[in-house]
């Protein structure tokens, strides 16, 4: 039997022992949703709360609960709302349409081609680039103005949509998040978060960024990133090359300061990269003049 | 956005940066190639720790020159210009011309973004959420079909690519 089956049963006959036929407390939480600590608030037993004793209980079960789409879907929003609060989106329909299609088509080659996959360039002028669970990717501006390609482009929305696939900031947000807070997306079956809930996920969201992911997080997207690439077709050096090119920004440059607080080295990265990318990737890297399309789009000069 | 001469100063200067050519150090010793193809000819051969400049990159290729000779070369063969020195350079005493790079990249670049303020820790910390840019951004979203068009359009086959191995950790390695 597994733990996390073990934390199911032991509530669920917990539960059984105690009265069902009770009054509602009088000024408890009473939302309908949690049956349990509907049923247990308010009541306590030789001096031992058992709506405190049932919540740990079901928090400790929560723990150990996969997240369903939906709910992922949904703390995913409301992060994206909290972003979009501290930078909008650029107003430029034709980028914006660009990155969706660019991100769409590697979201399909990814784990998780079934998401409700939006793609955005925020408006700052620092690099730097998001990912939210449920499937929402922002680069910013400054980013992407600095990718010389439609393959570079592509190789960081790449990276983001990895850390998606691997569900980096939602075990994040989870790992940070309040315990009651995890227990409110029970209310997402009467449509949507409460506005409160959705605020604290968006805190607790944006908090992780301040904080950053863990190196390891941030190197596995990195491979992962590099092979949906390749499977969408673009030659898998699009990262490598975006990165040196902030590698060669230096360590001073004020529109990497946060970037660079938030993630290991450009200088780390690559070297990470270099060890794992096979001889064998320098294949896939013929020449495809369809994607001089990018230029025009991004006003690029350089080649 | 607002255009201001800071800001317009601030993108020519941006831009005349990305044209023109990237300072790097080479990480080994290399043949410069005619083309970014193995089987080409080498014009030159380029000694590890050699200030070069970079000048376009293709694929797993890049083009640089060093003194007088342009030619390619793989991309993980250099280290762009940044603070820290290649470790080929440090082993064949190049510290010098790695600060002397250091320096030059570190003008250019406080030349672009000093004064620019981005997206920081701070407006994260007091960010109210914006829901009319969540449903901004939906319009925006591409369905599947769009996306292979768009595939197409660009001449861009799926492919079977194997997942990387993450590599084993060299002893000692710091785990942060």
């Amino acid at each position: 039997m597994t733990t996390r089956s073990i934390d199911r049963f032991s509530l669920a006959s917990f539960a059984l022992l105690l009265p069902i036929a009770c009054a509602t407390p009088d000024n408890g939480p009473m939302t309908g949703k949690d049956l349990a600590s509907a049923v247990l608030g308010g009541y306590s037993i030789g001096g031992i709360s058992l709506g405190a004793a049932a919540g740990a209980a079901k928090n400790a079960n929560e723990a150990y609960r996969e997240i369903p789409q939906d709910e992922e879907v949904e703390i995913g929003r409301s992060v994206s709302a909290g972003l979009l609060g501290a930078a909008p989106l650029t107003v430029n329909a034709l980028q914006q349409n660009y990155v969706n299609s660019v991100g769409m088509w590697l979201a399909l080659q990814s784990g998780r081609p079934g998401l409700p996959w939006h793609f955005g360039i925020i408006e700052a002028p620092t690099v730097n680039a998001f990912a939210t669970p449920g499937g929402n990717v922002f680069v910013t501006r400054g980013l992407v103005e600095r990718c010389a390609s439609e393959a570079e482009l592509a190789g960081v929305l790449a990276h983001e949509i990895a850390h998606v696939v691997q569900k980096h900031q939602l075990n994040d947000i989870r790992k940070n998040a309040k315990k009651g807070l995890m227990l409110d997306l029970a209310s997402l079956k009467s449509g949507g978060l409460s506005g409160d809930a959705a605020r604290a996920f968006a805190r607790v969201g944006l908090e992780g960024y301040v904080r950053g992911l863990s190196r390891e997080d941030e190197l596995e997207a990195d491979r992962i990133g590099v092979v949906i690439a390749a499977r969408a077709g673009y030659e898998p050096y699009g990262l490598v090359s975006v990165l040196q090119t902030l590698q060669s920004m230096g360590q001073d440059d004020s529109a990497l300061a946060f970037f660079l607080k938030t993630h290991p080295s450009p200088s780390d990265r690559l070297a990470a990269l270099e060890v794992v990318m096979p001889p064998s990737f320098e294949q896939l890297t013929k020449p495809n003049p369809a994607l001089a399309r990018y230029a025009p789009a991004f006003n690029r000069t350089r080649k | 956005m607002k255009l201001s001469i800071p800001t317009v100063a601030a993108s020519l200067l941006f831009w005349s940066a990305l044209c023109s050519a990237e300072p790097a150090v080479t990480v080994r010793q290399l043949d410069l190639k005619q083309q970014p193809a193995g089987d080409a000819k080498a014009v030159a051969t380029v000694t590890a720790g050699t200030v070069v400049d970079v000048m376009k990159r293709e694929g797993a290729w890049v083009q640089l020159k060093a003194g007088g000779d342009t030619g390619w070369t793989k991309l993980f063969d250099i280290k762009t210009g940044s603070g820290s020195v290649a470790p080929a350079a440090k082993s064949s005493g190049m510290s010098g011309i790695a600060q002397t790079l250091n320096l030059a990249s570190g003008k250019r670049d406080s030349s672009v973004t000093t004064g620019v303020r981005g997206l920081d820790a701070e407006m994260l910390k007091k960010a109210q959420p914006n829901e009319q840019e969540v449903t901004t951004l939906a319009g925006y979203a591409s369905t599947p079909d769009q996306a292979q068009a768009f595939a197409k359009a660009g001449k861009l086959t799926p492919r079977t690519v194997e997942l990387l191995k993450a590599a084993e950790p060299p002893k000692g390695a710091p785990t942060k």
